[in-house]
């Protein structure tokens, strides 16, 4: 009986830490989402858990041509928020792309092609890791001024892949040298060269490793605020990050709208942790390990 | 190296593949970084003609500026808090996770969701819930009656300094606990079984196995909560701006150099912050290796 007892309240308490964890991970995105089908009025007077008069009016007013905000009508915000939406995906997409390709072509030349300076220049590499971005800042902006690559997407990209690149490739050569050579050997056997091995026996193998690398240089790019703040300085190339800080007025912050603009900015991420979480951890845990 | 060990087609293979990363690192990191180190021993200022050198001038002006002493305490008290509460929440985490049977991929899911937001929008989510006048938190605490009325929580530097550092530690600390119940599951479980049919308890399996078996895990999550914590920009920024009560050393390089442009001062001043923060990380990760390297 004591025993029973004993895990009954084992089962309770394990319930509890559970519910308790679920709450704090998801109760901030849910309570986000809650606002931003809320209607301004009930914001302000009486705001509940589970919304009495569930509107799209803040996201309306997000694709809106005109909008109303406290009874006047103010200009859209759609044009500004598309074009950040546009160049979030761009430059994140594009950082990814590049990111990817150099860390799955040179984490192979690392791994199987032996050539003078291999090692130190992996590690050189690997070591900026431990360089915070704010360090390189200054001279990086005058490189890039004078480059003229202050607000284009081809600086962007560019910054991200040297911020990303290390971690991707680190982890693109823990795949590689868990693969046995076996199978390129016996292809080289058939006559293939080594673009070809590369390309359909190599990669394919090495896929999860290519998919948890994406996804990380990915979300980093996404989220990324302070490269944007200071390298893109016009709507050429300004990132959701950048842009919805700047929705707050300094008299008025409408936070039904900054919400529904914030639910877009979460929407990939959650995506990926939902349908592709397993790359996600394991590439979290090679990361931070290996 | 002797000259045969190398192929002709290799080197060829491997100059494609690496000399564009070899360009992009050296152009875009190493060559910034060089600069950062040596222009800190000089004045430079976009609003000036030349550039002298000045020795250690950059450098002796940051110890007397009170923006630059309030940032670095700001971001002490951000270390201190974010590690605390990480550690102690990612190892809570990490044990639950570890016991669920059913459903656990689903729990890691939420659990690591936090980490994937963009800062930002984490920030204005909690900014939301912060507001003085129609804030979630003031709300909750009311209703529970912990408060009698709602509260400025930003009017206060503790509380500001803690509320900020609550943002940055819900974004951070699924990373340690995925970096401990990665740690966690390599433990072989049949020390347990083993400790159990020596009568220990729980608490004694934890403190002998346990916590031996995973310092290594621990000291990585440790030195990265640390670095993170030191190069805290989004959250402060977005729910304080420049405010000194809640500035950190890198919001302080941040208006130094590009809103003062003081640009040698924003120099001198991120190396200062860059060896801080691997000295800080670099001593956990010893201290762990040395204390449980005879268990």
């Amino acid at each position: 009986m004591a025993r029973l007892l004993r895990s009954l309240i084992g089962r309770a308490g394990l319930a509890a830490a559970v519910c308790l964890l679920l709450v704090w991970s998801l109760g901030p995105v849910y309570w986000s989402f809650v606002t931003s089908i809320t209607p301004p009025a009930d914001l302000f007077s009486d705001p509940s858990f589970w919304p009495k008069h569930p509107t799209l009016e803040h996201y309306a007013k997000l694709f809106g041509s005109t909008s109303l905000s406290q009874g006047n009508a103010v200009q859209s915000v759609w044009p500004q928020f598309s074009a950040a939406l546009v160049n979030s995906i761009v430059t994140a997409a594009g950082a990814t792309v590049a990111t990817v390709a150099a860390a799955a072509t040179g984490a192979y030349a690392f791994v199987r092609l032996k050539f003078p300076g291999r090692d130190i220049l992996f590690y050189l590499t690997v070591a900026t890791l431990a360089i915070p971005a704010y360090t390189v800042m200054i001279p990086l902006y005058r490189l890039m001024i004078f480059l003229k690559l202050i607000d284009t997407y081809a600086g962007i990209i560019l910054i991200y892949v040297s911020a990303f690149l290390p971690l991707a490739l680190w982890l693109m050569r823990s795949v590689y040298q868990a693969m046995p050579t076996s199978l390129e050997e016996a292809a080289w056997l058939d006559g293939a060269n080594r673009f070809y091995t590369l390309w359909f026996i190599v990669l394919p193998l090495a896929a999860p490793g290519l998919i948890a690398s994406a996804i990380l240089t990915f979300l980093s790019a996404w989220g990324q605020f302070m490269v944007p703040l200071v390298f893109s300085p016009t709507l050429a190339t300004k990132p959701l990050t950048v842009l919805l800080p700047e929705f707050v007025t300094r008299n008025y912050v409408d936070y039904g709208l900054m919400n529904a603009a914030g639910v877009f900015a979460i929407v990939p991420p959650i995506l990926i942790v939902v349908f592709l979480n397993r790359y996600l951890v394991s590439g979290l845990m090679a990361g931070a390990t290996k | 190296m002797t000259r045969s060990t190398f192929r002709a087609d290799e080197i060829l293979l491997a100059a494609v593949f690496v000399v564009p990363i070899a360009a992009i690192m050296g152009g875009l990191v190493f060559y910034p970084l060089a600069a950062t180190t040596l222009e800190s021993f000089f004045r430079v200022d976009p609003m000036r003609p030349d550039a002298p050198f000045v020795g250690l001038a950059n450098y002796a002006r940051l110890m007397t500026d009170r923006g630059v002493h309030a940032s670095w305490l700001n971001t002490f008290a951000y270390v201190a808090l974010a590690v605390a509460m990480e550690t102690a929440g990612g190892l809570g985490a990490a044990l639950l996770l570890n016991r669920i049977r059913v459903g656990r991929q689903w729990l890691l899911a939420a659990t690591v969701l936090p980490w994937c937001l963009p800062p930002v929008i984490n920030a204005i989510v909690w900014m939301w819930i912060f507001n003085p006048s129609y804030g979630l938190l003031n709300k909750l605490l009311l209703g529970l009656g912990l408060i009698a009325e709602n509260k400025v929580w930003f009017n206060n530097q503790a509380t500001a300094l803690f509320l900020v550092s609550i943002v940055h530690v819900w974004r951070m600390m699924p990373l340690t606990a995925v970096i401990l119940l990665a740690a966690l599951q390599s433990i072989p479980k049949d020390l347990y079984e083993a400790a159990k049919l020596d009568g220990a308890s729980p608490l004694r399996c934890f403190r002998l196995i346990t916590l031996p078996l995973i310092s290594g895990g621990l000291a990585i999550a440790l030195s990265q909560s640390t670095v993170f914590a030191f190069n805290l920009f989004d959250e402060a920024w977005i729910l304080a701006g420049s405010s000194v009560d809640t500035r950190s050393v890198i919001i302080q390089v941040y208006l130094t150099a590009f809103q003062n442009m003081r640009f040698s001062s924003g120099m001198a001043l991120s190396i200062l912050a860059m060896i801080a923060s691997l000295v800080v990380s670099l001593i956990y990760v010893m201290r762990v290796y040395r204390e449980t390297r005879f268990d």
